[in-house]
């Protein structure tokens, strides 16, 4: 523990510690460009001079200098001065001075460190250098010119992202950032460099010359384009959601997001449903009054018995309003209800059996990995980049067993089905032997595993597997009475972000109920006479409309709204205030940014409005009220943005597998909800990443 | 053919010689006097705008007709054309009477007014009596005006009207004395052939500046001019006026302006006389005298208007009742102890 | 000796005598009042009066959208909505001054990085209905158009003292 002063400020560090961090430690503030806690260290900005005694007479980069015993460091001094006025004044020489047209203007680094550190003007008469813009993709706008070549983006796509695409080309005056042969940035993260850019030579192109920051709302909520639930901030103007940013959270997303969380936003303005809709006698949806609505789901619901109602809530929906529909449901007695749209055989019983035991963060504590039937590059990125980050750090041994994918790390292809699973299961495998050397190993679930009519004999399975090798380990003491923490290596990775909360408050089928496929089934032969769909978008429900009267709650114009007989029109994540429990079981809140557009309501409303229509009137006015008798029944939910420690029990059902391999229930990351498949920005994405590796040509069409 | 007219025979009936001709005469007389006399007030407003805005480097007004001439006819026009709105709280017949009363007052004062040797509608023996009774009923005008309109602003300007015109006419009082002890007469033409040797406005000039100065409080000129106010109580007593009956009291208010400045001239400033009784000056006729002496008081009224600011209330009672009521007293007694001390009283 | 200075002052009206030579003294100089529409008093290359976007000499607008303009403005008046144009640069979309909040500090020009937004000399927009003092880009750019000589004018006289 080295121990060194900084401005006559005595701090002790960690071994390895930089002069840096060691004046962060102390309280000043470095000025930095290149340097960033979460990538490796270039020390090419110089940016961060600092004075250190004993040493040479000169000033020192910090970033880059470990922290010393017995070190005096200055970080104000005359010399720190010059050196830093020295610095902005070279890195202002081909910096043009466009910051009006520039979208970095006002969040910019380079600018409030000029203004903090630089000079007043510049001595350099010459011309400025100029830069061709490079491609990056439908993403990412780059101005290269005003590149301070702190290479940042480089270090954070190789490191990171995982993809080696961009480099620097060239030396001296003629330096360039490049992607490869001018190619997109092939990650789902490559938007996060847009962040990482302290000058404005990446900016987000969906947003170019939109706003400045000065103008928006910021607002930190969290996202539910994954199951993740990535901390993010809603910026936005006006009534318009302009942007989304990555929020802090150590524990989920570190800093980043994924393309999708940042951009999809701009599907939040078309397709919107801003008031309700009823199914006429012409069999055309046409406007209606929320009383209209209201009165023609009563008039159906009048006498119809609880085992003719189902209800099936989507991937978006918020805690609260699947409580208020569950809530609702048991009032009229009916038990087919479910949470589960993608029919996974996941069992609400065991709460340790849905959950990412181990937590995202404690992926880097693991020292094996067997991933089935999952894409984590697809299906969480975020998540995905955890996973990376620990096969970086070594000894990370990752089996992969169902379709092959391209990940972001090396695996070993196990297998593609069951059959390989049971293998390792009985220790027949050879990865069976790297998962009894490791003394945390974990698996990860995937969707593609469960949502099959054999999931339930997967998963048991899978328990088979975690409890075989010891990855359900109680807190116990090594051999130097060192504590070491409990550690639950089962994991399933959830793709929607209200699975977990609708799993945590037993939005399942009851005595006698329907699950998803028993609802439709039902539906289409009429044995379900009102089906309830809470933002269902992604189940077939072409073939039911005329048999079923079908209630679509949701807030765009998607799939399940096209066959519904009354659409209600609902808010989407930014324009609500809602509780979404994550993968982990984490739960989190999240906060309007705007307000829903036209006739839209918050979700919860709707449904405790509906709920007096119907004669079983909630009993909860406020969302305050709403959040109490949801905790009241579920104490869960009142653990704010802790990954719980879930007891360990029985879970699936143990029986024959099929045959069949493993398939990620995810086929293009882009579009996988109803905000996505709206946005234009995804759709140019699934152009550019998707549809160009499956071989299409400019000519089709 | 005058002559003939007047010798027709039926201007030798008795009735008509002794009745109806003299009252002829007496109208024609008057309305010889009223005319005038309005187009002067409608004239010193018009004289008011352009000597003020010359104080102020302005022009005043300059675009109807040349000089801006026909502006008193456009403003009267346009006051005329006025929709005249009665407040629906207000005492109908008061609110009415009270504009009517300041601008009778304000005209049958001239009655006694001598224009030349002679040349006066009615040659009383008490003009001065009369003269400061009629002045000291203007204020009636005033607070009918106040009391009628039903409002706090008009209410308190009548209130402040009165209170200023009681404590001021008590000074005019005074100052008037002291010219009667000069004069040994309430006759106005008396007072003005007193003059002949030496105009009192010289041997009495302190009185002539607290005459002049009460003159102002008295027809409610800046720098005593809190009952109309503007900035604090609006338009004071008037505030509720319009139309025609604002003119009235518009006219009333100018018209007393004239009759004070006249008074001045006919105490202080030797009325018809000319300053010096020597060549060029007598040549010219008493009545163009009387009124340029009246037009050069009227210019200080003016003048004082665009030099000072506005009394506060306070400073106003002070004024009146600590310094001009002592000062006028004290006056009255030294000049009353030194005509009889060098036995320089009037002979009757 | 000073008390009586001060009787004497007061007794014999000094002040108002001072006051009122004053006055009569304005009273004889030179009027100042000019005749209105007809003739002008000169205005100094620094007034604000009615905006007006310029243009650069080859007709395209100078206007880059930087909301600097925007977001200096105390008075909330100006809203400016921008979006890359079919060529990549940055503009406007819409550039809306409400003329009845705007104060005229002049705040906007001063902001400027380009000189688009200026405040010309033209002081005598008075309307009929508050809706023609909704500025918008179109009305502004022809204001721009109108002014431009006056305004380039008024701009190079004052930039040795910028």
């Amino acid at each position: 523990m080295p121990k060194l002063t900084v401005n006559g400020i005595e701090v002790e560090v960690q071994p390895g510690a930089t002069v840096l961090q060691a004046c962060e430690e102390a309280g000043f503030e470095i000025p930095r460009f290149c340097y960033h806690e979460r990538l490796s260290i270039a020390g090419n900005c110089r940016m961060c001079m600092v004075e250190i005694k004993p040493g040479p007479p000169k000033p020192t980069a910090s970033c880059a200098f470990p922290a010393g015993d017995n070190m005096e460091v200055f970080t104000d001094s005359e010399m720190v001065k010059k050196a830093r006025h020295g610095v902005m004044e070279f890195l202002l020489i081909n910096h043009p001075l466009d910051c009006p047209i520039c979208d970095q203007g006002g969040e910019c680094d380079l600018q409030d460190q000029a203004m903090a550190y630089g000079h007043h003007s510049s001595r350099y008469d010459e011309n400025k250098r100029a830069v061709t813009n490079k491609n990056m993709g439908p993403l990412i706008e780059t101005i290269m010119t005003r590149c301070i070549h702190c290479t940042r983006c480089v270090r954070f796509s190789t490191e990171v992202a995982g993809v080696d695409q961009m480099g620097l080309l060239n030396r001296g005056g003629e330096v360039e950032i490049t992607t490869y042969l001018e190619s997109a940035l092939d990650s789902e993260l490559s938007a996060n460099v847009i962040d990482l850019c302290p000058v404005g030579a990446l900016t987000s192109k969906p947003y170019a010359f939109t706003a400045r920051s000065w103008e928006l709302r910021k607002t930190e909520s969290v996202d539910v384009m994954d199951a993740v639930g990535s901390n993010i901030r809603v910026d936005a103007r006006g009534g318009e959601v302009m942007r989304v940013l990555p929020r802090l959270n150590e524990d989920v997303n570190e800093e980043w997001i994924s393309d999708k969380t940042r951009f999809a936003c701009d599907g939040l303005k078309r397709q919107r449903l801003d008031k309700p809709y009823v199914r006429g006698v012409d069999g055309k949806l046409a406007p209606a009054s929320w009383d209209d609505a209201f009165a023609a789901i009563a008039t159906k619901a009048k006498g119809l018995s609880g085992e003719k109602i189902a209800a099936i809530v989507g991937d978006l929906a918020d805690a609260e309003s699947m409580f208020a529909l569950k809530q609702l449901m048991g009032a009229l007695g009916a038990s087919s209800i479910d949470c589960r749209q993608d029919g996974a055989k996941l069992d609400a019983s065991c709460r340790a059996g849905y959950l990412f035991n181990s937590t995202i963060a404690g992926i880097e504590d693991a020292d094996a990995l067997l991933i089935v039937g999952s894409n984590p590059r697809w299906e969480a990125a975020v998540l995905n980049a955890r996973i990376r980050k620990r096969w970086l750090a070594g000894n990370f041994p990752i089996g992969m067993v169902g379709a092959p994918v391209s990940a972001s790390y090396d695996y070993d292809q196990l297998g593609a089905g069951p059959e390989t699973l049971s293998q390792i299961a009985d220790g027949s495998h050879a990865f069976a032997k790297v998962l009894d050397a490791a003394a945390r190993p974990m698996i990860i679930v995937g969707q593609g595993a469960l949502a099959r009519a054999d999931g339930a004999a997967v998963l048991a399975t899978a328990r088979a597997i975690a409890e075989k090798f010891g990855m359900i380990q109680p807190a116990s003491s090594d051999a130097e009475g060192n504590e070491v923490p409990t550690w639950n290596g089962f994991n399933v990775l959830h793709t929607a972000a209200s699975r977990v909360g609708g799993l945590d408050m037993g939005f399942v089928p009851g005595d006698g109920g329907r699950d998803t496929a028993g609802i439709l089934e039902g539906a289409a032969k009429g044995e379900i006479e009102l089906l309830y769909l809470l933002g269902t978008d992604e189940v077939a429900t072409s073939g039911i409309g005329d048999k079923a009267f079908v209630i679509y709650q949701g807030h765009h114009g998607d799939q399940g709204a096209h066959h519904a007989d009354v659409v209600l029109p609902g808010a989407a994540y930014t324009e609500k205030d809602g509780l979404y429990v994550n993968t982990e079981g984490r739960v989190q809140m999240g906060f309007r940014a705007v307000f829903p557009p036209g006739e839209a309501r918050e979700d919860w409303k709707i449904v405790r409005a509906l709920s007096d229509h119907l004669g079983h009137g909630l009993g909860y006015n406020t969302l305050g009220e709403l959040r109490s008798a949801l905790i009241a029944t579920h104490p869960s939910f009142a653990e704010l943005d802790e990954a719980p420690t879930a007891e360990w029990g029985a879970f699936g059902v143990s029986g024959e597998m099929s045959g069949d391999a493993f398939a990620s229930p995810i086929e293009n990351f882009y579009m996988t909800d109803p905000i996505s498949r709206m946005s234009a920005t995804m759709a140019e994405c699934t152009e550019t990443f998707v549809n160009a590796k499956a071989g299409r040509t400019g000519t089709e069409g | 053919m005058l002559e003939t007219l007047l010798a027709h025979p039926y201007l030798a009936h008795p009735f008509v010689a002794g009745y109806v001709v003299p009252t002829v005469i007496i109208v024609v007389q008057i309305l010889a006097i009223v005319v005038p006399l309005l187009v002067a007030v409608a004239y010193l407003t018009y004289a008011e705008r352009k000597v003020i805005a010359g104080m102020q480097l302005r022009k005043g007004p300059n675009v109807v007709g040349p000089f801006g001439l026909l502006q008193p006819l456009a403003d009267g026009l346009k006051l005329f054309a006025k929709e005249t709105i009665l407040p629906a709280g207000a005492n109908k017949l008061l609110f009415l009477m009270a504009p009517m009363l300041t601008f009778i007052l304000s005209l049958i004062a001239w009655a006694v007014i001598p224009f030349d040797q002679g040349l006066v509608l009615a040659d009383i023996n008490v003009g001065v009596l009369y003269l400061f009774a009629i002045s000291s009923l203007g204020v009636y005008g005033v607070i009918m005006a106040g009391w009628a309109s039903n409002s706090k602003y008009a209410f308190l300007g009548a209130l402040r009207s009165a209170a200023q015109m009681v404590s001021y006419e008590v000074s005019i009082g005074f100052v008037i004395i002291t010219v009667l002890l000069c004069v040994g007469s309430l006759n106005l033409t008396a007072i003005v052939e007193a003059q002949r040797t030496i105009w009192f406005a010289i041997p009495l000039l302190p009185m002539f500046v607290i005459f002049f100065v009460s003159t102002l409080a008295e027809t409610n000129r800046t720098p005593f001019d809190l009952p109309e106010g503007e900035s604090e109580i609006v338009a004071g007593y008037f505030v509720e006026y319009s139309s025609m009956a604002f003119a009235l009291f518009f006219l009333g208010e100018y018209a007393n302006m004239i009759l004070m400045s006249g008074m001045t001239s006919i105490l202080f400033l030797g009325g018809w006389l000319p300053p010096l009784d020597i060549a060029p000056f007598n040549w010219i006729p008493g009545p163009i005298w009387f009124f340029a002496k009246i037009s050069l008081v009227l210019f200080c009224f003016l003048w004082v208007r665009a030099t000072f600011p506005r009394y506060r209330y306070d400073q106003l009672m002070r004024l009146g009742w600590k310094v001009f009521l002592p000062f006028s007293l004290f006056w009255v007694a030294l000049t009353a102890g030194v005509l009889v001390t060098f036995d320089l009283l009037p002979k009757a | 000796m000073a008390v009586l200075d001060r009787a004497a002052k007061s007794l014999l009206l000094a002040e108002l005598v001072t006051g009122m030579a004053l006055t009569l003294k304005y009273f004889f100089k030179p009027k100042v009042t000019v005749n209105y529409p007809y003739e002008k008093g000169p205005l100094s290359p620094r007034f604000r009066g009615e905006h007006a976007l310029r243009r650069y000499p080859n007709g395209e607008e100078r206007c880059i959208a930087c909301k600097l303009c925007e977001a200096i403005c105390p008075a909330q008046a100006i809203t400016i909505e921008a979006e890359p144009r079919d060529d990549g640069s940055r503009r406007t979309t819409r550039y809306d001054i409400d003329m009845t909040k705007c104060i005229y500090c002049g705040f906007c020009q001063e902001a400027c990085p380009v000189d688009a937004i200026v405040e010309g000399p033209n002081f005598e927009f008075a309307t009929e209905t508050r809706e023609e003092l909704y500025y918008d880009k179109a009305k502004l750019l022809s204001n721009g158009d109108r002014w431009e000589v006056e305004i380039a004018g008024n701009l190079e006289r004052d930039a040795p003292y910028r």
